[in-house]
């Protein structure tokens, strides 16, 4: 019964709804416009009774936020992947970055990887100086690595002899750009003051001989380098054309005289476009050699190295160490989309302890294949595959290679 | 911009209900409503509202382009007839278009002469005030010496009189082809004459504003074109009257302009950017480059449509290194899977195309470009909605565009060089034979129908007039009575003829406000499609035929099919 109610008041509403409907259509048959102009005037009118603002979308929002992000404008909390030293393994991190004045930057950051590598710095930037023809960085900031790689000294070092070694290292550096005519010669000058204090290596592998340069020494540098080039690629962060040839000059002063050394590096990057910038010949070599200072040595850590994800990818990091490095590289390039590049490469290096045995012979070498994410200035992601004969190795990187 | 968020049940289930209504309610009106009222055609939409409650709004320029290039290409063209035509298939005036080329006859003078109405700015001194706030090119916000303000734009050192140059000469064309256009002049600035407002302000990296200062002016004037004589050549943009409400989207309506019924994906004018933007090399077309005013006119407060720049044509671009301009979108997903997984071994038409050089003139051609394959940096709704029917519409405009009137536009460029100015009008002209070649060739092109004085048919073949193709062996005119207040159509006679004169049936209605409606086809072995009718609409009155309604394509088609010759 209480069912039958229900339903009939059910229907009584229906039939409610459909005498206002049909009274609704009576009346809107009555007020049928007469003209063109009567029935958009009409349309009109219905419209400006449900008037409002334009609503930004969740999905606009977002968007408007990144772009302020990658404008740079604005940053507060930040990511920060940076590691604290190669071979550290994916760091996780952030920053705080803040203007202190309408170009120059304030960079509080920190990051740290699982084999707990750490590192903690303060950076200041101050990209427009002399109108607009030098930059500034400032950086002061302490980091740890607690195993770091040795294969031994050499070009023969065996792979399967891995030791540890650690360090922690507090440091200041002051870095000064001048590109005097705006354009493609490029002076730098920079001064780092930093504290290298030797530790035992964690991890798998035992830690470094004993009877190393360096080791369990705790090292004082003021190290001064200079660096002068031409550059005329588009950006240093991601370029289709142009190139770098630059030479930088290192010298280390141990403030107990026992480790200090010179140290020159020679840089050539050159692009060369072709079918119209869709492919991209990119060669790159660079030299470091070194120089000791009388009655001094260069700890082993600090000699230049090969293996890592830009010098010879196939490799683990710092597979390679010795007085002098020669690095060679080559990418076929591959225009994808204006957002993603492929890549062919082949690296080739060696290890020397004289610069007269810096040649093309016993080379180490590696090829593979990768993706680059980039922008117009920059690759915020490089992901790479590189086959060497000791193994295959993947590579994430949110830099160029160069 | 189209954005959909997800319903919940009730919500649907209202939607579906509201849909229902509004079905029933349209079969209750094709019974009720006619087809034609008595002021049918419209020459001028109505805007009969008060919208100065309209509030700005600027579309974020990353959003538009993302939602551009990775959803729009998801976006299924609805295949409908553009909805802000009048009955005789044409666009009515309005504060979106204004018919000009193609409706009437231009003069040179008049081209020339385009939107600018007002006086040429007094170079004699420059007030910098602000930072230039649209386009990508390098310019300023000033004042000239008569203290009027000016949105300045300079050249690249790359195509030294070629952004400007392009800037004067396509606000001309696209003046003419209907477009609200900002007032545009060639000018001087010369560095000895310019000073800086005391208030004036630079928005900087931090977002703080700051004054302007001088190595501001040369951190501008560094990287553009500069003369020999150490003046810059500069294009001047007036500032566009009354309160500035922003961009208009390309899809959509303004949610607080009561005159704005009509979605901006189908408004027809805003289609035919695909086709004038081929035509000129408009590749920049998105909201960010339009701008929404709100003016008075005869004492009500209305919102005036402007495309702002169009300085992307010719050629010019940010990079000299932009190959691919004008071939693809910013991102496509067809280009990228052929690039990647041949290596790119499989070339595109843009590695190998051959550009003239000339350092006014960008990467612009005639001889490889196909309106159908031309690209945009990134595409809008508007541009995906083209059918047939717009495209022909677009392509009678270009057409109305004379050798001499092309020649006439681009000489507004000021070229230095001569054979720079007269290959910018080679390859306008190329690129128009093309237009017409096949968006007046792809549908029936029967144009311009009336009844005479005798009763006889006449009409125009745009397509053979334009050149664009051989006249057709013969036409056909099915006849019939039209009753207006059913929509029913009796069939009266067929007739043919082998012209576009054709003798109409005996029995023709004669009383006042009578119809007919009219079916005629062409034929031609070339083009088949002209079988298909156009369908035409007569009413009598006062012992004369007017033409009332045209019908040149169905209400609704295929997706797949309005798309296909794009």
């Amino acid at each position: 019964m209480r069912r039958r109610t229900q339903c009939l008041r059910t229907l009584g509403r229906r039939a409610l709804v459909l005498a206002a409907i049909i009274a609704n259509s009576a009346f809107a048959q009555a007020q049928e416009p007469a003209t063109r102009e009567a029935a958009t005037e009409q349309a009109q009118a219905d419209k400006s009774k449900q008037l409002h603002p334009y609503v930004t979308t969740k999905a606009e929002r977002l968007v408007d936020k990144a772009e302020t992000i990658l404008a740079g404008s604005a940053i507060h909390l930040h990511p920060f992947f940076e590691n604290a030293y190669p071979g550290g393994g994916f760091a996780f991190g952030a920053g705080w970055a803040q203007y202190v004045s309408p170009y120059n930057v304030l960079d509080v950051r920190g990051s740290w990887t699982i084999p707990g590598y750490k590192r903690a710095e303060a950076e200041f930037t101050a990209p427009r100086l002399f109108h607009r023809r030098g930059s500034l960085k400032l950086l002061g900031g302490w980091r740890e690595a607690t195993e770091v790689a040795f294969y031994g000294l050499g070009n023969d070092s065996p792979s399967n002899e891995r030791f540890n070694y650690g360090f922690t290292q507090p440091r200041a550096l002051g870095e000064l750009e001048v590109r005097p005519t705006r354009r493609f010669l490029t002076l730098r000058g920079g001064f780092e003051y930093t504290n290298w204090n030797f530790q035992e290596g964690q991890g798998s592998s035992p830690t470094v001989p004993a009877n190393l340069p360096g080791v369990d020494a705790e090292i004082t540098y003021r190290h001064f380098n200079a660096m002068a080039g031409f550059d005329w690629r588009p950006s240093p962060g991601y370029a289709r054309r142009g190139g770098l040839y630059a030479v930088t000059l290192h010298d280390y002063r141990d403030s107990n005289e026992n480790f200090g050394f010179r140290q020159i590096d020679y840089d050539v990057v050159q692009h060369l476009p072709l079918l119209r910038e869709a492919w991209v010949l990119s060669l790159h070599a660079f030299a470091a050699t070194t120089d000791t200072k009388a009655d001094q040595r260069i700890p082993f850590f600090m000699l230049p190295y090969l293996g890592s994800g830009d010098t010879l990818r196939g490799f683990p990091s710092f597979r390679f160490r010795d007085r002098n490095t020669l690095l060679l590289q080559g990418e076929w390039r591959i225009m994808v989309n204006r957002f993603m590049d492929t890549a062919f490469f082949y690296d080739a290096g060696k290890v020397a302890a004289h610069t007269s045995d810096l040649d093309f012979n016993h080379m180490h070498t590696d090829y593979g294949f990768g993706l680059r994410f980039h922008g117009p200035l920059n690759t915020p992601l490089r992901v790479e595959v590189a086959n060497s004969r000791e193994g295959l190795r993947i590579v994430f990187a949110s830099s160029p290679v160069f | 911009m189209i954005t959909f968020q997800p319903m919940s049940l009730a919500q649907r289930a209202a939607l579906g209900l509201a849909l229902t209504a509004i079905v029933v309610g349209t079969n209750i009106d094709a019974q009720k409503r006619p087809r034609f009222y008595p002021d049918d055609p419209v020459a001028r939409e109505p805007e009969t509202q008060d919208a100065s409650k309209a509030q700005p709004y600027f579309i974020q320029q990353m959003y538009e382009q993302v939602y551009n290039l990775f959803v729009q290409p998801g976006y299924k063209p609805s295949g409908t007839r553009a909805q802000n035509i009048n009955t005789i298939d044409e666009v009515p005036d309005s504060h979106w278009f204004t018919n000009r080329i193609g409706t009437r006859a231009i003069s040179a003078e008049e081209l020339t002469r385009g939107p600018n109405v007002g006086a040429p700015p007094d170079p004699s001194r420059w007030t910098l005030i602000r930072e230039k706030t649209s386009g990508s090119h390098p310019g300023f916000t000033a004042q000239d010496g008569k203290g009027e303000t000016w949105f300045l734009e300079f050249d690249p050192p790359y195509f030294p009189q070629g952004a400007t140059g392009a800037v004067v000469a396509s606000t001309k064309i696209f003046w003419a082809l209907g477009y609200n256009q900002v007032e545009t002049y060639l000018t001087t600035f010369d560095p000895k004459n310019i000073q800086i407002d005391p208030k004036a302000t630079i928005k900087r990296p931090s977002g703080a504003r700051t004054p302007f200062t001088k190595d501001d002016i040369n951190a501008i004037l560094e990287r553009v074109a500069r003369k020999p004589d150490g003046t810059y050549r500069a294009v001047a943009g007036r500032l566009i009257p009354g309160k500035i409400l922003g961009n208009f989207l390309y899809a959509g309506t303004r949610p607080d302009d009561p005159n704005d019924l009509v979605p901006h994906e189908h408004h027809r004018e805003l289609r035919a950017l695909r086709v004038f933007g081929a035509w000129t090399n408009l590749t920049d077309i998105k909201a960010a480059n339009t701008i929404d005013a709100l003016t008075t006119e005869n004492g009500r407060t209305v919102v005036k449509h402007y495309l702002q720049d169009v300085g992307s044509t010719f050629g010019m671009c940010n990079d000299l290194h932009e190959w691919d301009l004008s071939w693809e979108h910013f991102y496509q997903g067809d280009t990228t899977a052929k690039r990647l997984f041949s290596l790119g071994f499989a070339l595109s038409p843009w590695q190998t195309v051959d550009y003239k050089e000339y350092p006014s003139v960008g990467k612009f051609e005639g001889d490889r470009w196909d309106p159908r394959t031309w690209r945009p940096q990134t595409p809008t709704t508007a541009y995906m909605e083209l059918r047939d029917d717009d495209a022909f519409w677009a392509a009678r405009r270009v057409v109305a565009f004379t050798d001499d009137l092309i020649r006439a536009a681009v000489h507004v460029g000021e070229y230095s060089d001569p054979e720079a100015e007269k290959y910018i009008g080679d390859v306008l002209i190329k690129r128009r034979n093309k237009i017409a070649a096949i968006y007046m060739t792809a549908i029936n092109p029967i144009v311009s129908p009336r009844i005479d004085a005798n009763g006889s048919l006449v009409f125009e073949n745009a397509a053979v007039a334009a050149g664009a193709a051989k006249a057709p062996s013969g036409y056909r005119a099915t006849w019939m009575r039209y009753d207006n207040a059913t929509d029913q159509t009796d069939r009266l006679a067929d007739t043919q003829s082998a012209t576009t004169a054709m003798e109409g049936p005996r029995g023709l209605p004669t009383n006042n406000g009578a119809m007919v409606a009219i079916d005629i086809s062409a034929d031609s072995d070339a083009y088949p499609a002209w079988k298909k009718p156009v369908r035409a609409y007569f009413r009598r009155a006062n012992g004369n035929w007017t033409l009332v309604g045209l019908e040149r394509m169905p209400e609704r088609l295929d997706a797949q099919a309005a798309t296909k010759s794009h």
